[in-house]
């Protein structure tokens, strides 16, 4: 049986980075919770994006030998409504990628997530991303990264959305593109605070998804193959260690049942006050290994 | 580094020649979890004890650069960088009162992957700063 892989994203700590937080303290928080991997923004932990200096380069070679941390995915928006009268060229969308992947290369990462431009409430990506990405499969394929879109809330992973990506796969047959999941679409109950975002009625009203798309978990099993990268997205662990939206237990147990072995990555997306995320991601961490030693042990079933 | 929250204290000042201030300044870090080009901003409205100044005339400066809306709705090479901070430029004749003032910042980021109709998405933040020097 595969084990599976811990990292966690900085993109946990935002607001606290660059405030009470450098880069060099965000290696150290993730490396002191026994993770092996480190998410970063590419736009956003990348100072100078997309056009680092030599001196960043090095002190991020360095980090991550200091801290034995590999570099796990880097996540990219391309930016398709780029100015408020017009969209991107496909060109220009491939051209954003093709740089962010090598940016990404050079910075020892394996995944890529690009954000697309979207054209619906139920997430559809603009038509032009299947463009953008043939024409940097052979780019990707070169470079060793797996591009990968993630299923986030409000798409479930029984939708069109995600079955386009499949049926890319499938039409291509590259391995260079795969699914990522961000495990906030599992959530069951509501959020109180959605990032810096304390929710009220009216954002519950217009953003249903904030209560939980409650995406049953087995349902990860039916997409596993094509799954390479897992956000484990979060918000709120209590002082028992319990998290109060997404049901882990289940959640792990699919994940573990399906045979994936890549990595979990804490995504904590709950309130930004100062230094909160640091034990939250600690808390986090702890709770998936336990469930996954748990699942081991026969007990998860 | 740049304090937590959006509106910064430091930064908050008046702007023009000493004795005929054009207006003020409100800095603040970026309005975004991530880095983001400058065409993605669509202007921020200031509030300074509830005056409202609306975001159509409001200007940013980054770095050595002051952008109007509609240079900054175009600009699509330069970046705010997430470690970077930017102020907010207001006009009004004279200036701000030296004193504490409650300040409120709505900073509209545009997000492609927003449905169209929401893609413009509000980032709110009010606290009460103090300006130092007349």
């Amino acid at each position: 049986m595969g084990s599976l892989q811990y990292g966690v994203s900085v993109y946990s700590y935002v607001n606290d980075y660059g405030s009470v937080m450098t880069l060099e303290d965000a290696f150290d928080h993730i490396a002191d919770t026994g993770a092996t991997g480190i998410e970063i923004l590419g736009e956003g932990q990348v100072e100078g994006y997309p056009e680092p200096s030599s001196a960043w380069l090095d002190q991020w070679f360095a980090l991550v030998d200091r801290y034995k941390l590999e570099p796990t995915n880097f996540c990219a928006w391309v930016d398709t409504r780029i100015t408020l009268t017009r969209n991107l060229t496909i060109a220009e969308g491939a051209a954003e990628l093709a740089r962010d992947l090598r940016l990404a290369h050079r910075l020892g990462f394996k995944f890529l997530r690009p954000k697309f431009g979207v054209t619906s409430h139920e997430l559809d990506p603009d038509p032009q991303w299947q463009a953008y990405v043939e024409r940097n499969l052979d780019l990707a394929h070169q470079l060793g990264i797996i591009i990968c879109p993630e299923i986030h809330a409000p798409t479930p992973i029984k939708h069109r959305v995600t079955q386009g990506y499949i049926d890319f796969i499938e039409r291509t047959g590259t391995r260079n593109f795969g699914l990522m999941i961000d495990t906030g679409i599992f959530q069951d109950r509501p959020l109180t605070h959605w990032g810096s975002h304390q929710i009220n009625d009216e954002m519950r009203e217009h953003m249903a998804f904030l209560n939980g798309i409650k995406v049953p978990p087995e349902q990860f099993l039916d997409i596993a193959q094509y799954v390479v990268f897992i956000q484990a997205k979060f918000h709120d662990i209590d002082d028992t260690l319990e998290d109060l939206n997404i049901p882990w237990r289940p959640v792990i147990a699919a994940i573990k049942r399906s045979g994936y072995s890549g990595y979990l990555s804490s995504e904590y997306e709950g309130l930004r006050s100062p230094w909160r995320a640091i034990d939250q991601v600690r808390r986090q961490q702890v709770l998936l290994r336990k469930l996954e030693r748990e699942y081991d042990l026969g007990l998860l079933a | 580094m740049l304090e937590h929250q959006l509106i910064q204290s430091t930064g908050f000042r008046n702007i023009g020649p000493v004795g005929a201030r054009t207006g003020f300044a409100v800095r603040i870090r970026i309005p975004n979890y991530h880095g983001t080009r400058l065409s993605q901003l669509d202007g921020f409205t200031v509030t300074v004890d509830g005056e409202v100044y609306g975001f159509e005339q409001n200007r940013l400066g980054i770095r050595d650069e002051v952008y109007v809306l509609a240079e900054m709705r175009e600009e699509t090479t330069a970046r705010w960088g997430l470690l970077e901070w930017g102020e907010i430029l207001v006009d009004k004749p004279g200036g701000l009162e030296p004193g504490i003032h409650k300040v409120e910042v709505l900073a509209r980021i545009r997000y492609s992957y927003f449905p169209p109709d929401v893609h413009v998405f509000p980032m709110h933040e009010a606290r009460l700063a103090t300006l130092c020097v007349a």
